[in-house]
C-alpha cells in the first residue's frame, strides 16, 4: 500500500489535458545506420515518428552527364561506381541495355559467366545486407560470419578479374576474361559451403525473440503502396508480389535455370529480411546449375573499339540485388550516348521510407532503413 | 496485352491526342502534347484494360538543335504485364508540364530531379524543392546538352564519332 504524502506529486490521470510538442531530430548525414551519407529529418512527437523527410544528394556525381561525355565502352567503369556493393549487376544492366540497343548477339558461354558472376555478387550483396542489418539491431556476431563468407566470393572475383570491389568485368558483347582453371571447382565448393552457413544465420537470427521483437510487424508496406511508389526487389516481394525480372522478363540466360521466387506475407521488416535470406539459397542454386551447364565457346562477341550503335532508343531493366535497375539510352549514332537515364532501385525504395516509418519509434527507423538495403551512391548517382 | 494490341488500343482510345513514335526496343512509344497529359494519364491509370499502375522510370531529354526539351515516362502495368513509353515535348524556353505524382507517387522524386537538372517546371508538384544539387546551386541546368560548367571538360572530339 502506498501512503499519501504531501510531497508526492498528484498521479497523472487520463482526463488531464497534456499537450505534446513536436520537435525535429536530424539524423545523419554521418550516421552509422544510414549506410552512407543520407540525412533524415525526423519530426518527432516524444518517441514517435510523425514525419520523415529524407535529404539526399550528398554523393551526387552526375553520372548521367558523365555518360554523355564517354564512349559506350568507357562508361562501363562508371556503372561499377553506381552500386559498388554489387557492381557485377550494375555492369550487367549496362551491357544488357547497350546490347539491346545495338542488337548484339552474346555468346552463350559469356551469358552463363555473367549469370554466375551476377548471382555470386547477389549473394555477396545480401551478405553485406545481413551483416549491416544485424549490427544495426545490435547483433554483432552475424556481421563477422557474413563477411567471412563474402571474403570467399570476393576471392573468386579476384581470381577472375583481379578486382575486389569495382570489378569492371563485363564488356559490351561478353565478358573481359574467361574464368581461370580452378574457378569452377572452387565455386562449387563455395556453394556447398554456403547452404549450411545460411542455415546457421537463420539459427542465430530468424526465430530469435529479440530479433523478432525488433522486426516482426514493424514498418509495414502494403502492396498497392509499394507498386505506386515503384518499390522493387526484396521490399516488393516482401509485400507479397511474386515478381522477379529474372523470371518474368528473362534476360541473359536466366530462362534456362530453375529457381524459386521467395515472397513475404505482411510486408514488414522481417519479411524483407527473410526474402533476402531465401534469395541467397536460390542464387547458389542458379550458380550450381550454371556451372554444371557451362558451355564451351567464345566469351565475347566482336564489338569494334569505336563502337557506334544505330540511332535509336533502348530501355532495359534487370533484377539487381536491391531491385530493378534500368537504363534508358538514347543513341544519335555516334560513339557516345546522347542521353542515359539510370533508374536505380534504392532511389525509389528510399522514397517509400516515410510511409513505412510513420508512427514507429526512432529505434525502429534504423531497422526499417536497414531492411530496405539502401546504397547511397545508387540513390544519388 | 501484346505491344501490337496495346498500340492499337492506345490509338483507338486517344485518337489525335497521341502521336505514334518508333518503338523503344519493342515497347510502344507515343508523344503527348503537354496539355493532354493529365487526361491521357487519367485514362491510362483508370481504364481496366490499360491499368498502368507502375512508373519505373521518368527522365528528361534535351534537343537543343530543334530548341525542344522533353520528359520521358516509362510506364508498366503489374496487373497486365505491359510496357508503355510516353513522352512530352515542349519548347525549350519555358518548359512546363503537369506533375504526374498524383497518379504515381514514384514520380515525386523523379520530377524533382528532372526539374533541377533540366529546368523543366512541373505544375502542381507537391514538394517542388531541389533534390540532388546543393541548395545554393546557381550554375544553371547541368543536364542540358549545351551546359557549360567551370569543372566540366568535354572529351576532345576525334572526328570519328559519326
Amino acid at each position: 500500500m502506498m501512503v499519501d504524502s504531501p510531497d508526492r506529486p498528484e498521479p497523472l490521470t487520463g482526463d488531464r489535458n497534456l499537450e505534446t510538442e513536436e520537435f525535429v531530430v536530424n539524423m545523419g548525414p554521418q550516421h552509422p545506420s544510414t549506410h552512407g551519407v543520407c540525412r533524415l529529418i525526423l519530426t518527432m512527437d516524444g518517441e514517435v515518428i510523425k514525419k520523415v523527410v529524407p535529404d539526399i544528394g550528398f554523393l551526387h556525381r552526375s553520372i548521367e552527364k558523365i555518360a554523355e561525355n564517354r564512349t559506350y565502352h568507357q562508361f562501363m567503369i562508371y556503372t561499377d561506381r553506381i552500386d559498388y556493393v554489387s557492381s557485377m549487376n550494375a555492369n550487367h544492366a549496362w551491357c544488357v541495355a547497350v546490347e539491346k540497343l545495338a542488337g548484339i548477339e552474346v555468346p552463350e558461354r559469356a551469358e552463363y559467366l555473367r549469370v554466375i558472376m551476377a548471382e555470386l555478387n547477389r549473394i555477396a550483396s545480401h551478405l553485406v545486407f545481413l551483416a549491416s542489418f544485424a549490427i544495426d539491431l545490435g547483433a554483432v556476431t552475424p556481421f563477422l560470419y557474413a563477411f567471412r563468407e563474402r571474403e570467399r566470393i570476393v576471392d573468386l572475383f579476384e581470381m577472375t578479374c583481379g578486382q575486389r570491389l569495382t570489378y569492371n568485368y563485363m564488356r559490351i558483347g561478353g565478358v573481359s576474361k574467361d574464368v581461370p582453371k580452378d574457378f569452377v571447382s572452387e565455386t562449387k565448393k563455395f556453394c556447398s559451403y554456403l547452404y549450411p552457413r545460411v542455415d546457421e544465420y537463420e539459427a542465430i537470427l530468424t526465430e530469435n525473440p529479440i530479433f523478432l521483437g525488433r522486426t516482426k510487424g514493424i514498418g509495414l508496406l502494403d502492396l498497392p503502396t509499394a507498386i505506386n511508389y515503384s518499390v522493387s526487389g526484396p521490399p516488393l516481394r516482401g509485400s507479397g508480389l511474386k515478381w522477379d525480372i529474372r523470371k518474368d522478363e528473362p534476360y541473359s540466360a536466366y530462362e534456362k535455370f530453375d529457381f524459386d521466387i521467395p515472397t513475404g506475407e505482411n510486408g514488414d521488416t522481417w519479411d524483407r529480411y527473410k526474402v533476402r535470406i531465401e534469395e541467397m539459397r536460390q542464387s547458389a542454386r542458379i550458380v550450381e546449375q550454371a556451372l554444371e551447364g557451362l558451355p564451351e565457346g567464345g566469351i565475347k562477341a566482336k564489338v569494334p573499339a569505336r563502337f557506334r550503335p544505330p540511332q535509336g532508343e533502348a530501355f532495359a531493366r534487370i533484377e539487381a540485388p536491391r531491385g530493378e535497375m534500368a537504363y534508358f539510352i538514347v543513341s544519335d549514332g555516334s560513339t557516345k550516348p546522347y542521353r542515359v537515364k539510370i533508374r536505380t532501385a534504392s532511389f525509389c525504395n528510399l522514397q517509400a521510407l516515410p510511409v513505412m516509418a510513420r508512427g514507429w519509434k526512432i529505434a525502429d527507423i534504423v531497422a526499417i532503413f536497414g531492411s530496405l538495403d539502401i546504397i547511397l551512391p545508387e540513390v544519388d548517382r | 496485352m501484346t505491344p501490337e494490341e496495346l498500340t492499337s488500343k492506345i490509338k483507338a482510345t486517344f485518337a489525335e491526342k497521341v502521336e505514334e513514335l518508333p518503338a523503344v526496343t519493342g515497347i510502344p512509344a507515343f508523344k503527348v502534347k503537354p496539355e493532354h497529359l493529365e487526361e491521357v494519364c487519367t485514362t491510362l491509370v483508370s481504364d481496366p484494360e490499360l491499368n498502368f499502375d507502375n512508373l519505373p522510370c521518368l527522365g528528361g531529354i534535351d534537343y537543343p538543335e530543334t530548341n525542344e526539351i522533353g520528359v520521358v515516362y516509362c510506364l508498366f502495368s503489374f496487373a497486365k504485364r505491359h510496357h508503355l513509353n510516353l513522352r512530352v515535348i515542349m519548347p525549350r524556353d519555358n518548359p512546363e508540364v503537369i506533375s504526374v505524382s498524383k497518379f504515381w507517387v514514384a514520380a515525386d522524386w523523379f520530377e524533382r530531379e528532372t526539374a533541377e537538372l533540366f529546368g523543366i517546371k512541373f505544375k502542381d508538384h507537391p514538394d517542388p524543392r531541389p533534390l540532388l544539387l546543393i541548395e545554393e546551386w546557381d550554375e544553371g541546368y547541368p543536364m542540358r546538352r549545351d551546359w557549360e560548367g567551370k569543372d566540366f571538360i568535354r572529351m576532345p572530339e576525334t572526328g570519328q564519332e559519326k
